[in-house]
Formats: C-alpha cells, sequence, structure tokens
C-alpha cells in the first residue's frame, strides 16, 4: 500500500538508482514519515543520498541506523540487533490492544501487544518481543501466527521491541482464535518483575478512587488506586478502569501490567486486564494477610507506599525551615529494627518525648522515599505512628550499635542500608589510599590541591582507605574512615606520618597491600547500592584472623576425606 | 538515559591448574566489554586473586624498547605464567624490580596477586592463558594457608555445581532453574565430559600444604632437570616411593588408581616423571602394588 502512496517519489529514486527495490524505497519513506514526521517530499534528498552510497560494490556499515537494508530474514527473534531495519519472521501474536494515540495533534489508532517466536514448535523455547504496529494493520490480531514483513527493531534502554510499520507487509500463516487470550499462570507476588504482563491472584488489601492530572492541564483521569496481598507479600495497583471490588475479595488478575516507580514495582489494570472473583478456601483471610504485611526495615524499598512497620525511635528532633516566608516544621530522626537503621521524617508532631528514647511505634500506611540510597520514613500525619508499650522483638538489643550480618552477596543485590556488616576479601588496596587531603568548604577529596566547586584551598588532612573487596563473585568499593584505619593498622596518626615520610606514598601503599591484600576481612557501616554498584562506608575494619590447619582438617571432614 | 557504566568484575580464587587448562575464551562485542575466560569448572573469569611461590621473574628487552617481566608462580597444583609490562603501574614495576633481585638472591618469596586473565592462541591453534598483575605483596605462610583453603573451597563449590550439572538438560532454561551458572554450560559445550579426578587430587595437595604437611611451598622451587648426583636422587627416590604409597591409599576408591593420575601428581610435587615411572615399576615387581587391571594400581592386600 505504501508503495503505491509514494510511487511517484519512488520511481524518481530508482531513476538515480537503479539497484534500489521499490519496496525498500517504500520502507525508507515510511519510516522518515512515521518515525521522524517528513513527508516523501523533503525526505526525497536524504533517501537518495541514502541509496545513492549503497550504490556502491561494499555496503558500508558504518552509515549509522541507514546501514542495514537488505531485508534480514531471522527465525528467532534473539538473532536480531538493535538496528535492524528491515526484518522479516514468522511469529505468534500473544496479544493485541488497539489504542488511540495523539500524534502531532492528531487522534491516531495504534496497536501494540507482545508476540513469541517459534510459533510452530509445540512446547518450544519461545521469546517473548513487544510490538507496537503503526498501520494498524487489520489482519493482526491475538492468537494468529503469522509472517511480518519489513519491520524494524526498536532497542530503547536495553530492551528489544519490534515495530511494524504502515509499510510492513503482515502474511497471516494461522488465524488466530478469538477468545484465546494468552493466559498465564498466577504468580507469587513476591516474584513479580520489574515489568511486564502477569496474572496473580490476591486478597484486596485497600482500594481508594484517585484522580491522575493530565501535566499539561488538559483535564483528570479517574482512577482507583490500592494494593492487594497474598501470603507472600503485597503489591501496590493502579487501576485505569473502574474498579469496584472491596477490600477482602480475592480476586485473579491476568494480564496486567507491572511498571516501576523507582525500585518499588506497581501493578496497572487496563482494558485487557480480566479481573475476577477467584474462590479458594485455602486462601489466607485478610487479618492474617495484613499481619504478613508488616515490613522490615531491609525489606524497604524506594518509593513504596502503604507501608506498616514496628520500629524503634533511638533520636528524634524537630527542625525548622522556611518556605514561601513561612516558618514550617519538620520532625526527623533515626529509627532501627532488628533487620537494620534508617531515617524518619514526620510532617506532624508526634507524641514523643525526647528524653524518653528509644521508644517502640507502630507504623501504618506510612511512604518510603530514600536519600543516597538509604530510605527514609516518610510519616504524613501524626495518626500513623502508634506507640507501642514494648517491642516485639528481644528489648535487650542495642539497636544504636547493632550491626546485622549480610553476605556480601546480599548486601550488593539489595538496597542501600544502614548499620550492616559483611566479610570478604581485600582484592585491590587503591593508591590513593592513606593521607588525603578534604576540601574545606565541601569535604571533598581535594584533586591537586583543588576542589571542583571550590577551587584551590589548602584543604583539612584527614586519612581513608579505598579498598575493593569480594566475595563469592560479589563485588564492593570500601571506604574506611579515619578511626577505622587507624584502628586496623595499630598506629597513632604521628606513627603513620612518619611511616608515610619514610616510606613515601606509594611505599606506603605497598605497605597496607602486604598487610591486607587477599586477607579475608569484616567490615561495618552502611552500604550505598546504585547503578554503579556497591560501596560500603566502613567505620570498623578488623582481619578475620582464622588457623589454617583447623580449617583444612574441617574441610577434610566437610569432604569426607578425613 | 545515562549509559550503563562497566562494573568492576568479581574476582575469582583460582588454582593455577584449573586456570592453566583453560581453552574458553569470551568478549563481548562492545570495544569496553570485559573479557574473560571460561574454565574447566565454569568458573567465568576476569580477574584472579593468584598465590603461589614466585618460581620465576625476569627482565626482558622487547625489540621495541619497552621493558617486560615474566615470570613465573607456583601453587600446589601447577603454575601461573605473569607478565607485568609498561601498561602496568608504576608500582607494580618497581615492585618487580625489587622481586627480581631478592629471587636472583635464592630468597623464596610468597606472593599474592590480583590480576587479569589474558588468552592467546598460537597460529597452530594452541590455547594459553596467562594473567597480568594489578597489585601484589609477599605474604606470611600463614596468610599462603588461608588462600590455599580459600581457593580449594571456591574450587570444591564448582565442582559440586559441575556435578549437579551432569543431571540437568544443557539448556540456559534449565540451568537458571536450578541456579547454575550459564558459563558452566557454556564450559560444558567447549570441554565435553570432564574428569573431577585430578581435581580433586588438587584440593587433596593443597589441604597437604595448608596443614603444614609438605614444604613444598616454602623451599626453593624443584629442580626439574635430570638428577645429577645419586646422593640426592636416593632421598628423593624414597620420599617419591612414600608419596606414591601415600597418594594409592588416598585415591583408592576400589578400582586403584590409574597411572596417569599418579604421574600427574608426583609431577606436581616436583618429582620427575621418568623417576615416578620406575618406582611404580619396582612397587610393583617387589610386590607392594597390585595391578588389578591395565594401568590401574592399588597397595597390595596383605597391608
Amino acid at each position: 500500500m505504501s508503495e503505491e502512496k509514494y510511487a511517484d517519489y519512488i520511481e524518481a529514486v530508482i531513476k538515480e538508482c537503479p539497484d534500489a527495490t521499490p519496496a525498500e524505497v517504500a520502507e525508507a519513506f515510511a519510516k522518515y514519515e512515521q518515525e521522524f514526521y517528513i513527508p516523501p517530499q523533503d525526505a526525497m534528498r536524504s533517501v537518495l543520498r541514502r541509496f545513492k552510497s549503497g550504490t556502491s560494490p561494499t555496503p558500508s556499515r558504518s552509515t549509522g541506523s541507514t546501514a542495514q537494508r537488505e531485508t534480514k530474514k531471522v527465525a528467532l527473534l534473539t538473532e536480531l540487533t538493535g538496528d535492524d531495519r528491515d526484518v522479516e519472521i514468522e511469529v505468534a501474536i500473544m496479544t493485541h490492544n488497539v489504542r488511540d494515540q495523539l500524534i502531532r495533534g492528531e487522534e491516531k489508532k495504534i496497536a501494540f501487544g507482545f508476540l513469541e517466536d517459534n510459533p510452530w514448535e509445540e512446547n518450544g523455547k519461545r521469546t517473548r518481543w513487544d510490538f507496537k504496529d503503526w498501520g494498524p494493520h487489520a489482519n493482526l490480531a491475538a492468537g494468529s501466527i503469522v509472517r511480518i514483513e519489513g519491520a524494524s527493531v526498536n532497542e530503547y534502554n536495553g530492551k528489544m521491541s519490534l515495530n511494524i510499520n504502515q509499510s510492513t507487509r503482515i502474511v497471516v500463516l494461522k488465524e488466530g482464535v478469538p477468545t484465546q487470550v494468552s493466559s498465564n499462570d498466577p504468580i507469587e507476588i513476591n516474584d513479580v518483575p520489574a515489568d511486564g504482563y502477569i496474572c496473580v491472584v490476591g486478597r484486596v488489601l485497600a482500594s481508594r478512587p484517585d484522580q491522575i492530572h493530565r501535566k499539561d492541564g488538559s483535564g483528570s483521569i479517574d482512577v482507583v488506586r490500592g494494593r492487594i496481598a497474598d501470603q507472600t507479600g503485597t503489591i501496590g495497583f493502579l487501576s485505569w478502569e473502574p474498579f469496584e471490588h472491596e477490600v477482602g475479595t480475592l480476586l485473579k488478575i491476568d494480564g496486567a501490567q507491572v511498571r516501576s516507580f523507582r525500585d518499588t514495582p506497581e501493578l496497572n489494570f487496563g482494558r485487557t486486564t480480566r479481573i475476577e472473583i477467584f474462590h479458594d478456601a485455602q486462601f489466607s483471610d485478610l487479618d492474617t494477610l495484613s499481619q504478613t504485611t508488616m515490613q522490615t526495615i531491609s525489606s524497604f524499598r524506594d518509593g513504596s507506599r502503604d507501608v506498616d512497620a514496628v520500629v524503634q525511635i533511638t533520636e528524634w528532633t524537630k527542625r525548622s525551615f522556611t518556605r514561601d516566608g513561612e516558618e514550617k516544621f519538620l520532625w526527623s530522626g533515626q529509627v532501627a529494627d532488628p533487620s537494620g537503621r534508617c531515617r524518619m521524617s514526620a510532617w506532624e508532631e508526634l507524641p514523643i518525648d525526647e528524653n524518653a528514647l528509644p521508644i517502640t511505634v507502630k507504623l501504618s500506611g506510612v511512604r518510603i522515599r530514600a536519600w543516597q540510597g538509604i530510605p527514609d520514613i516518610t510519616v504524613d500525619k501524626a495518626d500513623q505512628v502508634e506507640i507501642l508499650d514494648s517491642p516485639p522483638w528481644d528489648e535487650g538489643l542495642d539497636l544504636t550499635n547493632h550491626a546485622v550480618d549480610v553476605s556480601l552477596t546480599d548486601l550488593v543485590a539489595g538496597p542501600s542500608r544502614v548499620g550492616i556488616q559483611s566479610t570478604g576479601m581485600v582484592v585491590s588496596v587503591r593508591e590513593d589510599s592513606g593521607f588525603i587531603k578534604r576540601c574545606t568548604e565541601c569535604r571533598r577529596v581535594l584533586r591537586d590541591g583543588s576542589c571542583a566547586d571550590h577551587g584551590a584551598n589548602d584543604g583539612n588532612e584527614d586519612i581513608r582507605l579505598r579498598l575493593v573487596v569480594d566475595d563469592s563473585g560479589a563485588t564492593t568499593a570500601v571506604l574506611v574512615n579515619k578511626v577505622a584505619t587507624l584502628s586496623l593498622l595499630g598506629m597513632t596518626e604521628e606513627a603513620m606520618h612518619g611511616a608515610v615520610e619514610d616510606k613515601g606514598d606509594l611505599g606506603f601503599v605497598q605497605h597496607l597491600r602486604e598487610q591486607i591484600l587477599g586477607r579475608t576481612v569484616s567490615v561495618s557501616g552502611r552500604s550505598i547500592v546504585d547503578d554503579q554498584g556497591a560501596m560500603v562506608l566502613c567505620d570498623g575494619i578488623e582481619v578475620v584472623e582464622s588457623d589454617s590447619q583447623m580449617r583444612a582438617s574441617e574441610l577434610r571432614v566437610l569432604w569426607g576425606w578425613a | 538515559m545515562e549509559s550503563r557504566r562497566i562494573q568492576r568484575q568479581p574476582a575469582h580464587l583460582l588454582l593455577a591448574s584449573e586456570f592453566g587448562s583453560s581453552t574458553l575464551h569470551e568478549k563481548g562485542s562492545g570495544e569496553y566489554d570485559p573479557s574473560f575466560v571460561i574454565t574447566k569448572l565454569g568458573a567465568k573469569v576476569n580477574r584472579v586473586v593468584a598465590a603461589g611461590l614466585l618460581e620465576r621473574l625476569e627482565l626482558r628487552e622487547t625489540s621495541n624498547g619497552s621493558t617486560l617481566f615474566q615470570g613465573q608462580l607456583r601453587d600446589p597444583t601447577g603454575l601461573h605464567y605473569f607478565s607485568v609490562g609498561d601498561y602496568n603501574s608504576e608500582m607494580m614495576r618497581e615492585l618487580s624490580h625489587q622481586w627480581v633481585e631478592r629471587i636472583d638472591d635464592g630468597e623464596p618469596l610468597l606472593v599474592m596477586m590480583t590480576a587479569k586473565s589474558r588468552w592467546y592462541q598460537t597460529d597452530e591453534g594452541a590455547v594459553y592463558t596467562s594473567l597480568r598483575p594489578e597489585e601484589a605483596c609477599v605474604v606470611s605462610r600463614e596468610v599462603y594457608a588461608n588462600w590455599l583453603l580459600d581457593a580449594c573451597e571456591s574450587t570444591m563449590k564448582r565442582m559440586n555445581a559441575y556435578t549437579s550439572s551432569l543431571e540437568v538438560e544443557p539448556t540456559m532454561e534449565a540451568y537458571g532453574r536450578q541456579k547454575l551458572d550459564t558459563s558452566l554450560l557454556a564450559a560444558r559445550n567447549h570441554y565435553g565430559e570432564i574428569d573431577l579426578e585430578p581435581f580433586k587430587l588438587n584440593l587433596m595437595q593443597a589441604l597437604d600444604i595448608a596443614e603444614g604437611r609438605i614444604e613444598a611451598a616454602t623451599t626453593a622451587p624443584p629442580v626439574m632437570s635430570l638428577p645429577t648426583g645419586e646422593e640426592g636422587s636416593e632421598e628423593s627416590g624414597a620420599e617419591l616411593t612414600t608419596f606414591l604409597r601415600q597418594a594409592i591409599q588416598q585415591l583408592d576408591q576400589g578400582e586403584g588408581v590409574d597411572f596417569d593420575t599418579l604421574l600427574k601428581n608426583a609431577a606436581a610435587r616436583g618429582h620427575l616423571r621418568e623417576k615416578a615411572e620406575s618406582i611404580i615399576e619396582e612397587l610393583l615387581e617387589s610386590g607392594q602394588l597390585e595391578e588389578p587391571r591395565f594401568g590401574w594400581f592399588r597397595l597390595a592386600s596383605s597391608d
């Protein structure tokens, strides 16, 4: 159809570039039009240039996105790369939804869903991708198996999907059964992935109508927000369609889309989501589920809402700030439970006597924010906090200095945490370990006597170690503070000055390596985990001494070689 | 969106034999993608913590005028080959200079190093692995022994994973379900069935050393040339006899121990292969050993 649409232009291009085929020229025009909104007359020069350069005998792949012009015929999605532009593949259309989208002020229908490759093999291995059909093609339907000719691959944030363009040909190989909507087996809430379409069975814990205001001010959308739970956990949901199930109802929800806000996944119910009442007498009742929804500090994720937890407040102070010329108050402090420590902030005054700390409180429906990855509980209303007489854990536990043992593997995979302790092998002592100068303004480490923000200054002297510690395939940077460094080395600051003068900066680093490289250490402090990996800000480090003969004998017994 | 940063690769604790026998290599397509060596036990290695006796370290002048140190690090299971060149830190080169002198003075040095794995293939197709040290230091025997045990434990983990993988259908999904590394699948596809026995022997040797049963690690490197003095060879002959008997006793699981395993073990402890062969022959003739089937030996039942 697009060949007809662009016929005059195609003819002109073919005249100049006899090697080009009408189909690929048409696709080029379609691509300009659909992906960049460039009409054929304006795209003409670019298309010509592209096909002219393509007439040279050795097609160069270095011309960026326009390089791939030959139809790439593949059997599996995994054979495709992010810059494939003209793809032919046979797939099964698993879901197919049509929606209206405003493109350049014009209401357009587009279709989306997901498809799977390897459609003919029963129970074979299938790869699943999202697709978008910009046609949309009338012969594309859920449940059918089709050959797609001339689709392009889209790669965004490492996720691959298929763009079916207006010029793409769809050949239906097997008609779909309209009633057959892909039904996934229900998964446990604890196993909900960060994105994708899933099916869960859960009980409604909370539900309330809400409105989402369009950012462009063009109005608002009525939605329902809430939370559902099963034995493994709870998850928030957002329904774009009317949702009238009462709290306590057990539901099977198929085709819910998972989206993640910050680190917290949330279920989205839309037009294609099927929600039905589910009957299972064995399923936990509301009371039991509410009990299990209690979270611990170690499980807090940035962006969570409706969180229930019992924590102990160990520090609490009132702070004031001015906003819009008005003085406002904020209460904040440190809290802890046996799984770790974090911060808490309240926007209303809580009935807490700062002299009676620690105080144990039960929190209901609070929000979790995170700063530098460390969770910060936000209390919006004082009635979210209930003071308990005693903690539900051993009262003798001193949580202010309590360090929770976490394996390095869990530490690296988990959220940022305060009050942890972990063990691993020192695999690197960085050359900038030892004496450093910090900016007098911002405490950042000076490079060549100069701070990135505050320029050259004399700086304040500090001591730190920069290490890398590994364990079982997990790796973390460790920054050891002054007190812990001196204690590890068994030195005073003066003695360390002497040692550095004696050996030189690098000589001193080598001296450090002789003492700790390849050694197993236990580090305590707080962890920051982000895209760049994990880092432990360490306020205590010790070399773990062990008796090799004993260990060897133990291993012999363990392995049955005694 | 910020591009994904290259994250630091964790270090593997590897005994020399596992690393040295690797012939599988993996590298992503991107310019900065890390490169890996995949061992027979499925460890996917970009960075290694190795330790052992610094057996050789020599300074070479290369044709283009740069300097290159080449060395060997011996652990109970074999040798790591490493090189330190101009691409290394000043510290590492300075250290190499010092160590060359100390080795020339005959000082035994136990060395611990973190290093990047290297891989190259000759024109004939033979594959060699080697190390490029990043940081290194001289360690005490006790530290070395503990490292050995750490390395043994991590080797054992991989051996166990390998054993359990034999039951698993060789597909990515099946491995994923069983929480097995996909690099183990790559290893299985590349190396085929492997014999765990040599690895097990290596661990036994390493345990011996960690327990202080063998002085091998802190004495001078074994001389691998033909024996010159009668005296020396007699002494090592007695030692070798004792060792072979011990090894057979330890390794025999009913069917005896095969010839190759014994020789490998003897060689790993610095004994000459020919010598070991002749001693096995002697023991057999004197009736101390039996050969229940060709090439398999066990201690005579009269013991």
